[in-house]
């Protein structure tokens, strides 16, 4: 065991349905489990810290939430959509931000985003405002292959704020990040909570108490204590 | 909203190529030197050079079509770019013929400067038929660009990367090269006999190809 799981506060009450619910989710690589017969629910609005050491299935499972890959067995829902036959519709609804940023690097920070809303029908004129948002509004017209790692992850959190998606789906964000990023992150959360959007941080860092309503526990490839 | 993605992811590949000239800083030195090697080793006799440019140049351009299309998912892997398309909720059939156009365009020039090098290089006549010419390099590059952009996705989620392209490509992609040969060959040559067979068949290809790209490309991206 890691450690205790703790609950900050009491979790979102709604009458919405659970924007992310999933029954025994196992999925295995080459045979070994890195999610273990799963069962959660996430309130529709709820911020939830899920933490964890390296390897214990933080990142596993919120693949599975985005439907970047498949439950091996077990399934349920994310946004009130089948994470196995409606899949196209959670996609259209989430957004994943890990260190993979999903930038190309010949695309300057401009083209990049044009090319997000190009594919999310997002109106392109949002561009200029995301990207002062995030303080990348002078680099505009740089590619971001000679961006930091840490404007690269700025680059990304400005496309999630351009789509503003239901659900967010965070992975490490505070990672590699310098003290200016980390305030954009934070700001992301404080934003999303006031929007009611849903957001699971995966972190082994723990984000700001005032943005989270939960925490989850993983270790080896499970909820090491149920939900409250 | 399928044109409008194939056109953005299309756009997207052409912009990265001009960028950073990947394909044609390597394909085009490469499909020169080719050409100009077989030029030495086949020596100055004008018949031989005229007869075996055609399949030369197919060849050139089938290599600079496995090599294309690897450097085109190589720029969707880093940053793993790719996944973002997996998770966009576009059709994914469209992406797909959006890699395809664009592999199309890079290769189209590839070949047009590859053709003004086996024209004077190797003497290689137009011949009096130069729109069945333009239209048999248009249905080769496109069966070409079709199978390429399919089976480059393929070969990016391999592990064995770019080793599995040519395996995957080249016994596919033979009878599309063998069509457009006998055509150039008997174009160049001043003769339009079997000619409409030849096209068909590749029109045939190019249309079996695109189908399968657009069904499968999906179930390829996905987990």
């Amino acid at each position: 065991m890691i450690g205790h799981l703790a609950t900050r506060r009491a979790p979102v009450t709604t009458t919405q349905p659970a924007a992310v619910h999933l029954s025994r989710v196992t999925r295995l690589f080459d045979g070994l489990a890195a999610v273990d017969l799963v069962s959660l629910e996430i309130a529709s609005g709820e911020t939830v810290w899920l933490r964890g050491w390296n390897g214990s299935g933080k990142t596993t499972l919120l693949r599975l939430m985005a439907t970047a890959i498949s439950p091996t067995f077990g399934g349920g829902g994310v946004l009130g959509f089948d994470l196995h036959k409606q899949r196209s519709a959670i996609r259209a609804r989430m957004d994943l931000l890990s260190h993979e940023t999903r930038l190309y690097n010949d695309l300057t920070a401009t083209e990049n985003l044009h090319f997000a809303a190009r594919l999310y029908g997002v109106d392109g004129r949002l561009v200029e405002t995301v990207l002062a948002r995030v303080g990348l509004d002078e680099v505009a017209t740089v590619r971001a292959g000679s961006f930091s790692q840490g404007m690269r992850q700025r680059l990304a959190l400005a496309r999630c704020l351009m789509r503003a998606p239901a659900l967010i789906l965070l992975d490490e964000p505070y990672a590699g990040l310098d003290v200016d990023a980390r305030v954009v992150v934070d700001e992301l959360l404080a934003a999303a909570r006031s929007a009611g959007q849903t957001v699971v941080l995966a972190s082994h860092e723990a984000p700001p108490p005032q943005f989270v309503d939960r925490e989850l526990l993983m270790d080896s490839g499970r909820l090491a204590q149920a939900p409250s | 909203m399928i044109l409008q993605v194939a056109q953005a992811i299309a756009a997207k590949d052409l912009r990265i190529e001009m960028r950073s000239r990947s394909a044609l800083s390597t394909v085009l030195p490469f499909a020169a030197t080719m050409l100009l090697a077989f030029g030495f080793a086949l020596g100055p006799d004008r018949v031989l050079l005229t007869a075996t440019a055609p399949a030369l140049l197919w060849l050139a351009a089938l290599f600079a079509s496995v090599e294309l299309c690897h450097r085109t998912y190589q720029s969707e892997a880093a940053n793993n770019a790719l996944e973002g398309l997996l998770l966009s909720p576009v059709e994914k059939g469209a992406v797909y013929l959006g890699k395809a156009a664009a592999a199309f365009v890079q290769l189209l020039v590839l070949l047009g400067v590859t053709a003004g090098i086996v024209i004077v290089l190797f003497g290689l006549p137009v011949g009096p038929s130069p729109l069945l010419l333009a239209l048999t390099a248009v249905l080769g590059i496109g069966g070409l660009s079709a199978l390429g952009s399919l089976l480059g996705l393929l070969a990016v989620r391999s592990r064995t990367r770019q080793a599995a392209l040519p395996v995957l490509v080249l016994p596919l992609v033979s009878p599309v090269i063998i069509a457009a040969t006998r055509t150039t060959e008997g174009l160049t040559q001043g003769s339009t006999t079997g000619i409409g067979g030849w096209i068909g068949l590749l029109v045939a290809f190019d249309a079996a190809f695109l189908a399968i790209g657009y069904i499968v490309f999906g179930h390829l991206l996905e987990d």
